[in-house]
Parts: C-alpha cells; structure tokens; sequence
C-alpha cells in the first residue's frame, strides 16, 4: 500500500491510500459461479433488499452484514469475505424471507468450502474431525460423564464398545474416500 | 405399529446422559412403550456445522450410512436433537438425486451397505421406494403418541412451573424441509408442556436463535454468548422457572453461557425431561449435576417446598 | 415411392372436396422472386427456374426482380390467363410477409385465392445460407420441387362469412369496463354491460385522490358513470353475474343471473329513508371495513345505478321473518322481499372482459404482522381513510386509538416481486400511489414525519417523476432503500417499530412509527378468475389474463371476439385502462362494423364415419373448437368453424386419422416429403441405402 502526501494550499495535509478505489485487478470474475459449484443458490439474482441483514441475529451483533457478503459474491470480491465466513449460525432466517429465493445460509456454507479448500481451516473443524475419526463421534467422551452413566446403568458410550471399533474403521475408509483427511490435515489420525 | 431406531447423537451419551435416560423412560415400558430399538453402528449424524460446512460429499456419505442401518432394520430414525434431525433429513433430500444417490452407493460399497430406501407395498407389483423417516422427539409424540395419551399418563402435573421454551433454529426452518411446525407461530412444544400441567411463557423474541450453531459457539464464543445473553434476558423479565427444549446443543449452549453474564441461571432441560418429570419419574434419575446451571431451585420448586 | 406408400397403403385418405381434375395433374405456374438482391445475391435463380421448367405439371416457370409490386403481380395475372394456370407456387419471402398479397392477386386473375403455395426462398434459405451460394441453390430448388408437388394436391376452399351481431357485453363495471362501454355505444352500437356489485365503479371509486396530478378519482369518474347510466344503446344490468356464454365470435349467447336486490328498481329513488329506519349494522366492505353499512345499503353515495339493494345475510327479515322497518319506511312500495334471481339471455357479436383486480391480503403471522397489529393497515384502506365521503370524513386515524398519527411508514412490494409467495411480478403502481398518498396526508397535517421503505422505485410514466421529485423537496417525505424484516408493537402506545437494513447507510436502524401502510399489490380479481373459467381464457404466468401477443395485440385474446381491457390483463394505472378499454372497443367495433366476418377456410374438418367420440380432439384444441356431441349414429365430434384457428393439433392427434386440417391434409404433406427425398423414381429400399451411405461416409 503505497502512501503519498500531498500538501493543500491551507497547509492540509492529505493522506493518499492506494486501496480506496477498487479496481479490476482485485476482482474474481468466476467467483459467483463457484459458489454455486458449492451448492450456494445463483447469488446474482440478489436484488440487494436488505431483508436477509434485517433478520439475522449475527448482523445485529458484529459488524458484518449478510446483504454485503451477497453483494461481494456477485461483484467478485473474494478477499472481502474472507473473515467472516465462520460467523453464521445456520439458523436460514436469511433464506425464509428473501424474496428473490437466495438462500445466503447455503453461499455462507459454500464460502466455508472456498475457504477450506485454500487452505484456511478453523481448529475447531480439525479437532471435530479427529475426535469422529477415533472415537465415531464428534464429542470426546468424559470420564466424570461416564461415572454418571455408570450410575443410571446406561451403559457404555459407543466409542467405548468393543464392536464399535467396526463403525470407526467404517469411518475412517469413508472420510479417506472422498479425501477428506487430506482435505482437513488429519492423514495422520486416519487408520486404514 | 410404527417401528423407531434411537438417534442419540454425541452431545447426549457424552454430556447430558440424564437425557439419554429420560428418552428412554419416556419411550420405553415405563413411559409409552414405543417399538423402539438400539442400533448401535450409529455414528456421529454429521454435525452440520462441522461437515456440511466443510464438505457437503463427505457429510452426505456419513449420513447415507446411518440411514443405511435403519433402511436395512426398516425402522424409522427417532431423533432427540434438531442438529441430528437436520442433518439426516437433509441427506434423504439429497438422496432422492439419482446422481448423488449413485455417488454414495458407489463409495458405500466399499464398506458392504448400499441406500435404497424402504419399499413400500402398493396395489398390484410395484414396489415403491420411500427415503427412510427421521423423526423429531417431539413430532412423535405429537403426531404418534398423542396429548390425550401424555395427559393420561401425566401422574405429576407439574401445575407451579412456568416454563420458557425455546424451539431452536433447525426445528422450525428451512420450512422446504421440515414441516412439523409453523416456523412463524410453532404451537408443539408449548403443548407437551401444557399437557403436562405447566404454564408455557411467552416472552419476547420467543424464536430466534440462540447462537451456538453453524459453528459459531466454537469458532466465536462470545457472539455465541452476547446471543443466549439476550434471550436470557428475555425469558427472565418474564420471570420463568426453566427453559425447555427440543435440541441438545442449544441446551448446551444455555448451560455453559449463563455463568459468563448472570450468577442466578435459569436451569436448562430437554422435552423429554420435562415429560419425564410429568409422568412421575425420580428427578435424581435425569442427571441433572451434569448441568452447569444448577437445577436445585427448580427442583424445589416442584417439590413444592 | 409415392405418397401412398408413405402412408401405409390402404390408409390414403381422400378428403370429401378432393378434385382428381385430369389425369396429368392440375397445371401449375411457378414465379421465382429475385427479391433484389435478398434471393437472388445467394441462390441462383435462373438455375431455379431452368429445373423448375422440368417438373411434373409445371406449365409455366417465371422470375421477378420484385414480385410482390403491381409490376410483378401483373406478370403473375398475365401468365396464369395465358398459360392457363390452375395452381400457383411462389418462390420468395415468408408467407407471413405476402401470402395475402399473392392470394388476392391470384383471385384476380380468376383462381380461388387458396390455390397458391408460397416456398420460402428467403428467411428459410438466402438469408441463411448466405454464405453457401452452391449449397443454397441446391436447397431451393429442392424447396420448390417440394412446392410443387404440394401444390397439385390443392384444392379449391371457400371462406365463410358469418353475420355479426352489432351488440357487445362489457364485463366488468370499473372505469375499463365504463369506458369501453361508453365509446362503443358513443359508436352507434348496443351494449350490455354487467357488473356484479350494487353499483359500478370498481376499484377507481375506492380512492381517494389519483396519481400524479391528485384528481379526485370519483369526481372524474362519476359523470362517466352518470352518462353510462342515461345512454339509450347502454342497457345496465348491476349486481348480476354472468352465468354461461357459448357460442363463437359474431354469435355470442349469454345468459346473465340479476341478483334479487328485494328493492324494485324502478320504484327506488334512492332516498334513503328505509337505510336510516333499518336496525342491523354490518360492515362496509366499500370502506374496506372500516365503516358500517346497514343491511339495506349504496355502497357508496355517489353510486350509480343509486338504488338500495339488500344484503340477504345480514337482514333480520331473512332470518326471523319479523321486521319490516323499511318496508314501512319506504314511500314508494319498492322493498319486495319475496323477489327471486332472474336469468336474462342476450346475443351479442363481441365480448369485452374488464373483471379488474384484487388487492393482495397480507399472510396471517407474517413480517408484516396486519392481522395481528392494528395501526398496520393497507394502501387500499388508507384510500378509505384519506377519503373525504369515507368513514372517517378524511380525517387519517390509528385504528387503535382513533388518534392522528405523528409518524407514517409506508412499505412497499407487499405482495410483488417475491418469489417465496410465488407472485414474481411487480404491480406497477404501488410506488407512485404510495407517494401520492404520502403527499396527501403531509397536506392535511404538514408535521407528520414520514418515510418510505422502497426496494426500487417505479416512477416511469408520464408525470411521475415529477411527483417523485416533488414529493421529497417539498414535502420532506423520506425514502429509505430497505426492506423491513421485523415489526414489533409497543403494548402501552401500540405503535411500531420497524428494524430494516438501510442499504444505503449501510446500517441496521430501529424505528418507530405510529401507522404503517402496506403497499399491496395487484392480483387478478376472483371474480375474474370465474368469468375466464366460463369464456376459457387462458391465464398468462402471473395469473392475469393472457393477450394474444404481448407487443402487438395487447387487447386480443386468443378467441376471437373476446377482448381484454384494465388489469383483468395485467396490473396498470388508470390511463392505460382508459386507453387499453378504449383499444378494446375499437377491436371489437371493427368487427361489428363489417356486419359479418369472414372465417378462413384453414380450419379442421371431422369425417363423422371415422370418428368414435373419444373426445381427444376437444382435449387438445387451445381454442375450443371441437364439440362432442350425440348423434343417432352414436357419439361424434364436430369442428365449431368459427373457432378453429387451424393449428392442426387436433388433426395430428385423432387416432382414428378422423380429421383433416384443410391446406395441410395428410395426402398434401406426403407429397412434399416424398418429393423432399428425391421425388420420382426413389423406392423405399433406395432412399435407406442412400441413407446409410451418407452416414457411413
């Protein structure tokens, strides 16, 4: 980012910023049609309304606007979206009131498959990811948890069952399958 | 009868167990004596916000093979968590797709199951396909079970209680999917608990979310939190003894939030919790010490005491 | 191959009027048009002619520079009496550019107009093919050789003509229908129109004041009402449905059902005494429910017939049989109580179909919360509110506490452009009535604050920007570019604030108000929605009527002599129904005007003797031409002429081969495809070899 000073008559002193105009080079022409690739709905119908913000309860709280993580998908400004992908919940208030039928929860989720196939993987997927490819499910079990199964004689958690080994074997040839564990950096875990 | 396969998922058997109990009180020859099995190669349904974020290929193999073990015991799948509702009913839609369906059964060879669907007999030799049911606790007991028969086997009305009850986002919506409720006004869960003989609360901004999902609870814990923070807020002002739902992760969500804003927590529980208790269970029996927020005032509550 | 093996031997079909002539064939003269250089700059067209000279029955092959000017066509005449042609091919453009021309041109020369076959040399090859000048040669004259074996199946066909009724029925009471009603009979013709409330009016009595110029609307439209009344050619016929309509174009039967008013037109004066004596109090549905009527009622003062009409539900008279506060009342003796519906039968020529619109009625539990929310009301009930003879005088109140509000929303697109309800078109008005509505309140009570939350908006016609910029710079009226996600009420004051993205701040803002208007939009009337099921008009996507071609023939329906005019055709201002109805009636008059019509002869024809009654045919016609009936030999179909546009479905679908489609029989589209394949000489056996080769090649 280049700085330039430039000095007005009244001895105002302006700073000049590269970034603030936008221009082609920072655009992705074939970014909208890779959101769909992903499952996300033709983002270009979008005809901006605003309804989706409105109702999101991620918007109201953090600076981040459903509507204009729409607009950059349509525009092709990737890097725009780039911090913001792991904040929506999921909740598709967005895509029960649009009236174009966009479902921005789907591009959300498309986006997060962007994002991961550069690279960018939040710890947390990588940790569920593990705990599903050695104990069959997404939570690890907890000893104090177990002591109170013990207690009302519901019997062990699956991954603590001999047979289960069976389903995590399954597991593990499933996610190697579709290159998942390569995907998420988890070759190591992964049994064959 | 209809046959059911229970569904716990992972929070229940990992975190709150009392759930998995009250579940299988309710439903077994305590409570209503459903034909419910055990199928024990269930594995984790995927967690959406996990796997359907990070690859939907992945995610849809994972689900198909879960179906695949209540396809081949042709029972349907009795799910106890919106988060597992949403991710098998999701992936039946997506099996309906000849193309994906090929996908799937391709890589499911491998491991000897294949997804067809449950056939369904029809007048003359045709053979219809129907994609496996997943079923939602409460649409169950709604729709199968009934409230004249919950009422009949309400041994405890619980008549003091006032109960805050929170839907969750993936009961009520995408409506092209799920259809037990109307998304703008759901009447279910308010039901089963007036059926049990409690009062059922309206409060303010009664259905938004309560922002564990999609990822967020782990991803930004706090955006998380300043959520349930509000609808905290709200179910207070109108002064409710406990907050009742349908889903295992926004419970979660309402248990370990609350220490993070307030000293006097609301206590946290599951439908079938509560029904338990209605029906005349052993409060010590649901596991209520796994919960953060302390149930002791609420239990005192409808001791009466 | 012939034609005869092509369709299977014993199944040749002969139609009925199929002249043999002589054994050699009809003579045919062929006209290759150069069309300046469009024809000739690609295809060579004296290579056309030389092979056309060659073909079977070909007396006479000629070329033009321009066949269809009067030079050409003179060539044409002169060739055919000197040759004696009895069939003509032309070889130019598209047949829907001159095909009328050649037809009168031939009919001159003494031929019946329909024995002409047009070859398209142009759109269909020159124009196409420019690059390909050799292959394209090649094609035309395969074209006209195809051409010209079509052309000796021709046979001579008459067209009908059918008389015209010079009356017309105009459904639908509203300023189209008034409209449409007036110019006809300004014209010298009889009309009837029907209107199925007490009054007419339509929608355009409901509102207050009209865009952009603020006319009052019903004082603009009343005298047109009052002249319709009074004009000697219009015969009224309100609060009555139309039942059932047969027939076809020229020949329309109607049988209209006039609803008991239980007051006898002719005795009412319209005084009133029996509404002031009456005891029930109902609704006004003309107010939108805002106001009350009484069970005997105008719906509105300035109704127009102004006779009092019964609402039979409401009357206690009805119910209980005790009662008779308005017969006693009423000086003349018009209350009849014991009046039944009557049936009316009419013939009239054309049909002019102005059923107009609905308002969209928001969803219950929706965002917009109008059914739950009181001070949340629509455009159309703020029309009544604003209304100087509306229930309130004009005064605009809350309806929670009959206060003035301080603070007015409107919301625009409720009801358009949201494909989560299906309803994917915009309706056209709602933006500029929004504004006008905006510009009337700030004039009554100048410190209202008020805003606007648009998505686009519409001002495109005449005027409207105007008001557009008018609205904002003198009258202060906010425009806010966001659609509103969620309404909540204060239980203590009951007014609502509305959360929305502000797009263009780029914020999430909370604001409140004291009265939100929806602006809904338009949906086709459900009125409409019959009377299209009785006339079989077929809808357009968005579920108005359909015209027969969305630029050129916006009144038109596909049935001829039924005309559409005002939204009963899409959503649109009051100009353009005025203009649209005023279109209607001149189509229609220049129907009646002929005093008959001709039908072409291009239609379907039933051999009774092949056909088993299995009703397909009636099925598949867009038009609804063909009519199962019972006759002594069993039960047949038969082609109503008048309606048949000559598409041929039904001709392709009947699997006993029972119908012909006249000019395209069986026998005549053989002979081109024979032909197509080489014509003469080429076997079966010979044409699949050939086939395979050019496959294997």
């Amino acid at each position: 980012m280049r700085e330039a000073e430039k000095t007005f008559i009244s001895g105002l002193r302006e700073k000049l910023v590269e970034d603030k105009i936008i221009d082609e080079s920072q655009l992705d022409p074939d970014f909208a049609k890779e959101i769909v690739k992903y499952g996300g709905k033709d983002v270009m119908t979008c005809l901006q309304c605003g309804n989706c913000t409105g109702v999101c309860p991620i918007s109201l709280k953090i600076d981040y606007k459903t509507r204009s993580i729409i607009k950059f998908c349509q525009f092709g400004l990737k890097k725009f979206t780039l911090e913001t992908r792991w904040v929506c919940a999921t909740c598709y208030r967005c895509y029960e009131h649009c009236p174009a039928d966009i479902n921005p929860a789907e591009v959300m989720i498309a986006l997060r498959h962007i994002a991961i196939r550069e690279g960018v993987i939040p710890p947390f997927i990588k940790m569920a990811a593990t705990n599903l490819v050695k104990y069959g499910q997404s939570v690890k079990p907890d000893p104090e948890i177990e002591r109170v199964r013990k207690e009302l004689e519901l019997g062990d958690v699956p991954s603590r069952d001999q047979e289960y080994a069976k389903v995590v074997r399954e597991i593990n040839l499933l996610v190697r399958s579709t290159g998942y564990d390569r995907l998420i950096g988890i070759e190591s875990e992964v049994k064959s | 009868m209809t046959q059911y396969a229970y569904f716990f998922g992972c929070i229940i058997p990992n975190r709150y167990p009392g759930i998995e109990y009250a579940v299988r009180w309710v439903c077994g020859s305590e409570g209503f004596d459903l034909d419910v099995a055990d199928i024990k190669e269930f594995s984790c349904c995927p967690v959406p916000g996990i796997f359907y974020s990070s690859d939907k290929n992945t995610w849809l193999l994972l689900a198909a093979r879960n179906l695949t073990l209540a396809q081949n015991e042709r029972r349907e799948i009795l799910t106890v968590c919106n988060g597992c509702l949403t991710s098998l009913l999701k992936a039946t839609e997506y099996l309906t797709d000849p193309k994906s369906l090929g996908k799937v059964n391709r890589v499911l060879s491998q491991i000897g199951r294949k997804y067809t669907g449950i056939p369904r007999k029809t007048e003359g030799r045709r053979r219809i396909m129907e994609p496996v049911k997943v079923r939602h606790f409460v649409d169950v007991m709604i729709n199968d079970v009934g409230l004249e028969s919950i009422a009949e086997r309400t041994k405890k009305p619980l008549k003091n209680i006032r109960a805050a009850v929170h839907y969750g986002c993936h009961y009520l919506r995408p409506t092209e999917n799920q259809t037990i409720d109307d998304p703008n006004d759901p009447v279910n869960i308010d039901k089963i608990i007036e059926t049990c003989g409690a009062t059922s609360v309206e409060y303010e901004d009664k259905l938004d979310c309560c922002g564990a999902g999609g990822g967020v609870r782990s991803h930004v814990v706090e955006l998380a939190n300043s959520l349930t923070e509000d609808k905290c807020r709200n179910i207070a002002e109108v002064g409710a003894d406990c907050i009742v739902t349908g889903c295992p992760f926004c419970l979660l969500q309402f248990d370990n939030a609350q220490k993070s804003f307030t000293k006097e927590g609301i206590p946290a529980m599951h439908v079938s919790q509560f029904q338990a208790l209605a029906m005349g269970i052993d409060p010590i029996s649901l596991g209520f010490d796994t919960h953060h927020v302390s149930a002791h005032s609420f239990l005192r509550k409808l001791r009466g005491t | 191959m012939n034609s005869s093996e092509l369709l299977g031997g014993n199944e040749v079909k002969r139609t009925p009027t199929e002249a043999n002539g002589n054994s050699s064939g009809p003579r045919i003269g062929v006209f290759i048009c150069h069309c300046g250089s469009n024809i000739a700059g690609t295809v060579d067209t004296s290579k056309v002619r030389e092979a056309a000279e060659k073909l079977p029955g070909v007396v006479a092959a000629k070329e033009n520079k321009y066949t269809c000017s009067d030079l050409g066509q003179d060539e044409i005449i002169a060739a055919i009496k000197e040759n004696k042609v009895e069939r003509v091919v032309v070889a130019a453009c598209s047949p829907r550019m001159h095909e009328p021309t050649f037809r009168s041109c031939i009919q001159e020369a003494g031929l019946n107009p329909y024995l002409l076959q047009m070859v398209n040399l142009r759109e269909q090859c020159s124009w196409v093919h420019s690059r390909e000048k050799d292959k394209a040669t090649e094609k035309a004259i395969d074209l006209v050789r195809m051409g010209v074996a079509k052309a000796a199946k021709l046979v001579p066909l008459e067209a009908r003509e059918v008389p015209v009724e010079q009356s017309s029925l105009v459904i639908g009471g509203g300023v189209a229908g008034i409209q449409a009603a007036l110019d006809l009979a300004q014209m010298g013709f009889k009309v009837y129109l029907v209107e199925s409330e007490p009054s007419i009016g339509g929608r355009m009595a409901q509102l207050d004041k009209t865009f952009p110029t603020g006319d009052c609307a019903i004082c603009i439209l009343a005298p047109k009402m009052v002249e319709l009344a009074r004009h000697p050619n219009i015969t009224l016929l309100s609060y009555s449905e139309v039942e059932e309509v047969t027939g076809f174009i020229g020949s329309y039967e109607v049988k209209v059902r006039r609803k008991a008013r239980y007051v006898v037109e002719k005795k009412c004066v319209g005084c009133g005494v029996c509404a002031d004596s009456c005891p029930v109090k109902v609704d006004n549905e003309f107010d939108m429910g805002f106001g009350k009527r009484k069970a005997i009622y105008v719906p509105f003062p300035q109704a127009v017939p102004l006779k009092y009409t019964i609402d039979k539900d409401n009357c206690i008279h009805f119910k209980t049989g005790k009662c008779k506060a308005c017969v006693k009342a009423c000086a003349n003796e018009a209350i009849d109580h014991e009046m039944e519906d009557e049936i009316v039968e009419l013939k009239v020529g054309t049909i002019i179909c102005a059923t107009g619109f609905d308002t969209y009625v928001p969803m219950k539990r929706g965002v917009y919360k109008y059914w739950e929310y009181q001070n949340v009301i629509t455009g159309l009930e703020l029309e009544r509110l604003l209304n100087a003879s509306g229930p309130t005088g004009g005064h605009l109140i809350r309806p929670s506490d009959e206060k003035t509000p301080k603070r007015v929303a409107f919301i625009q697109c409720v009801g358009s452009r949201n494909k989560k309800i299906g309803v994917n078109y915009c309706s056209r008005v709602c933006c500029m009535y929004s504004m006008k509505n905006a510009q009337i309140i700030k004039e009554h009570e100048p410190d209202t604050e008020i805003a606007v939350y648009y998505n686009d908006i519409r001002a495109f016609g005449k005027g409207f920007e105007e008001l557009y910029h008018r609205v904002r710079e003198e009258y202060g009226i906010e425009f806010i570019r966001g659609r509103p996600a969620k309404l909540s009420e204060d239980p203590e004051t009951n007014s609502i604030t509305i959360r929305a993205e502000e797009t263009l701040l780029n914020k999430i803002t909370e604001r409140q108000f004291d009265l939100i208007v929806l602006a809904t939009g338009l949906q086709p009337s459900e009125g409409g929605k019959r009377i299209g099921k009785i006339l079989s008009l077929s809808l357009s996507p968005d579920g108005f009527f359909m015209e027969a071609h969305p630029k050129l023939r916006p009144v038109d329906t596909a049935i001829d002599g039924i005309y559409l005019a005002g939204c009963a055709q899409g959503p649109k201002d009051i100009p353009d129904s005025v203009a649209q109805a005023k279109a209607a009636a001149a189509s229609a008059a220049s129907i009646m005007a002929g005093k008959n019509v001709k039908i072409e002869p291009l239609t379907a024809l039933i051999d009774e003797s092949l056909c088993v009654g299995c009703g397909l045919c009636e099925e598949m016609c867009p038009y609804g031409a063909p009519e199962v009936f019972e006759s002594d030999k069993g039960t047949k179909a038969k082609i109503v002429e008048a309606l048949c546009h000559g598409c041929g479905t039904c001709a392709a679908a009947c699997p006993q081969k029972a119908i012909t489609a006249n000019q395209f029989t069986d026998e005549q589209i053989a002979s081109e495809i024979v032909s197509a394949l080489g014509g003469i000489g080429v076997t079966a056996e010979k044409a699949k070899k050939a086939a395979k080769k050019a496959e294997e090649a």
